[in-house]
C-alpha cells in the first residue's frame, strides 16, 4: 500500500512538474514585480524619483531609498506580500525611491560626483519640497549605500535625519573574483566597456556567477526538485529574473570605482575624492545604521564589516544578520528580522503620529 | 532518522560539497584573475583590430565607419551629461530658493523655532510598473 501511495504521489508531482515546466519554458505566467502603486515625482535623464502611495503616513521625516547602480530596483518591491517597500509603507513611512533607470551612451561619462553631488541632493530637496519635511531619512542599498555614504561625507550640511546602508562594501579587497580581475589581473576597464562606453551587464553577471561557480547548477537542481510547487516556481521566477537582470554600469563611474574603490581601496585607506574634493567617511556624523548579511556572497561580511568603525557618528549601530545578499530584503529572514530592525531604527529617529 | 531527500538529491549534494569548494578556491586564485584579465584584453585587442580594418575599408569609399558613429555618440553623450549637470544645478538653486521662501513665510512657533511647512504638491505622473 505504501509503495502504491508513493507511486501515486510521484506521478502527481511529475504531472505538476510538467505543467510548471511548460509554464516556465513558454513564459506564459510571468510574475508581476514592482507592483506597489507609485508616482514619478521627478525625472532627470534616465533617473526617476518614485513616490509610493500611502494614505496612512504616520512617520516623519520621509524615507528616501537610493538604489544600486548595477541592478534593478524592483528587488525592493518584489511581489505583493514579499516586498520591503510594502512593509515600510505598512509601518507608516512616506517612502521615496531613487531609481537610476537603464544607462545608455548618454550616461557613459557619468562620474560618481554626478550621483553624489547632483542626483541625490536634488532628489532630497524634491522629497523635502513634496513632503514639507525639513529633513529626510536616507537609505542606501548595496552600491547605493556607497553613493549615500559619499554624499553624507561630502555634504555634512545635507538635511538628513539619519543614514542606513544595507549590504554596502567598503573593503574592496574582499570582493572576490570580480574585483581581483582588475586588481591582481590588472585588467583595464576600457577593455571591457561596450560600444556605448558602459560596463555591460553580461560582464557584471559573469563576475557574480564566478563568485559561486556551481550555484547555477544547484539552482536548476533545486528547481527540478520543487518544480511541482507553484509557490516555489513563482518565487524562483521572480528571483531568477532579478538576479540575471543587471543594467549597464556607466563607464566613467565604473572607471572611478575600479581606481578609487578597488585599486586604492579608498574607503579603508581614506583616499576618497568626489568632484576633485577629498572626502572622509569620518565626516559622516549623523545617526547611522549599517546592515550586513553574514552569508552574503556578493558583498561578503569582511567587505562590509569595517564600515561601522570608519564613520564618525556617535549614534551608530551595526545589524549583522544570518542572511544572504538578497535575503536582507526578500523572504522570511527579511520579514522576520531585517525589516523590523530597520523600521525600529528609523522609528526611533523619527516622529510618529499616534 | 532516515534522510528525507531522494537518492539522486543526496548524490548531487555530496558531489556539490566535494566540487563546490574546490571550484571556488580556483576562481579565487591570482592565476584565475590573470587568465581572465588576459582573455578580456585579447578579446578587446581583436575587436579593435577588426574595427580598424573595417574602418579603413569604409574610409576608402569615403563613408563613415561604425567607430566614427560611436565617437559621435560619445560626444553627444558627453554634451547630454553637461546639459543634465547644468539642469540639476539650476534645479538645486531653484529648490534652495523655494525652501528659503517657505521658511520665511512659515509662522514661527511659540518657542521661537520655525513653523512647520505645508506639503507642496508637485506634478505627479503615474509610474510604469
Amino acid at each position: 500500500m505504501a509503495v502504491l501511495d508513493r507511486i501515486r504521489h510521484e506521478v502527481e508531482r511529475n504531472a505538476l512538474r510538467t505543467r510548471n515546466g511548460i509554464r516556465l519554458a513558454t513564459g506564459t505566467e510571468r510574475v508581476g514585480v514592482g507592483q506597489t502603486p507609485k508616482d514619478v515625482v521627478w525625472r532627470a535623464g534616465r533617473c526617476e524619483l518614485w513616490h509610493y502611495r500611502n494614505p496612512n503616513v504616520t512617520v516623519s521625516p520621509p524615507l528616501l531609498i537610493v538604489f544600486s547602480l548595477v541592478s534593478r530596483s524592483y528587488i525592493l518591491d518584489l511581489t505583493p506580500g514579499n516586498s520591503f517597500v510594502e512593509r515600510l509603507l505598512a509601518a507608516g513611512f512616506d517612502v521615496y525611491l531613487l531609481d537610476w533607470g537603464v544607462p545608455d551612451e548618454r550616461d557613459a561619462q557619468n562620474r560618481l560626483e554626478d550621483y553624489v553631488d547632483g542626483y541625490i541632493p536634488t532628489a532630497i530637496e524634491r522629497v523635502r519640497e513634496l513632503s514639507g519635511a525639513d529633513e529626510v531619512n536616507l537609505l542606501g542599498y548595496c552600491f547605493g549605500g556607497v553613493l549615500t555614504l559619499l554624499h553624507a561625507a561630502h555634504h555634512p550640511e545635507s538635511p538628513l535625519r539619519s543614514l542606513t546602508v544595507m549590504a554596502t562594501p567598503v573593503d574592496f579587497r574582499h570582493m572576490g573574483p570580480l574585483g581581483e580581475v582588475f586588481t591582481t589581473g590588472g585588467l583595464e576597464i576600457d577593455s571591457v566597456l561596450d560600444e556605448n562606453g558602459n560596463l555591460p551587464p553580461r560582464i557584471i553577471l559573469q563576475g557574480f556567477r564566478a563568485l559561486t561557480p556551481i550555484a547555477e547548477v544547484t539552482r536548476y537542481v533545486n528547481l527540478w526538485e520543487k518544480l511541482w510547487s507553484d509557490q516555489y516556481v513563482a518565487a524562483y521566477q521572480a528571483m531568477t529574473s532579478w538576479s540575471t537582470d543587471h543594467i549597464p554600469f556607466p563607464g566613467a563611474a565604473a572607471r572611478e570605482t575600479v581606481d578609487m574603490l578597488l585599486r586604492d581601496n579608498g574607503m579603508i585607506n581614506d583616499r576618497l575624492s568626489v568632484g576633485g574634493d577629498p572626502v572622509h567617511l569620518a565626516d559622516v556624523t549623523l545617526p547611522f545604521l549599517s546592515v550586513l548579511a553574514a552569508r552574503d556572497h556578493i558583498v561578503p561580511e569582511a567587505a562590509a564589516s569595517p564600515l561601522i568603525d570608519l564613520v564618525g557618528s556617535v549614534d551608530k549601530h551595526e545589524l549583522r544578520l544570518d542572511a544572504g545578499h538578497i535575503g536582507l530584503v526578500v523572504g522570511r529572514t527579511a520579514a522576520k528580522t531585517t525589516v523590523p530592525k530597520i523600521i525600529e531604527f528609523l522609528l526611533t529617529r523619527s516622529e510618529v503620529a499616534r | 532518522m532516515p534522510d528525507p531527500r531522494p537518492l539522486w538529491r543526496q548524490a548531487f549534494d555530496s558531489a556539490e560539497k566535494f566540487v563546490g569548494p574546490k571550484l571556488e578556491s580556483v576562481v579565487r586564485t591570482d592565476e584565475f584573475a590573470r587568465v581572465t584579465a588576459l582573455s578580456f584584453q585579447a578579446q578587446a585587442a581583436l575587436t579593435r583590430r577588426l574595427n580598424g580594418v573595417t574602418a579603413k575599408l569604409w574610409h576608402l569609399v569615403n563613408l563613415p565607419a561604425g567607430t566614427d558613429v560611436l565617437r559621435l555618440r560619445a560626444q553627444v553623450g558627453a554634451l547630454d551629461r553637461e546639459v543634465r549637470r547644468l539642469t540639476l544645478r539650476l534645479e538645486q538653486e531653484q529648490q534652495a530658493h523655494r525652501v528659503e521662501e517657505r521658511t520665511d513665510d512659515a509662522p514661527d512657533q511659540p518657542d521661537g523655532r520655525p513653523g512647520p511647512h505645508p506639503p507642496r504638491g508637485g506634478t505627479q505622473r503615474a509610474a510604469d510598473s
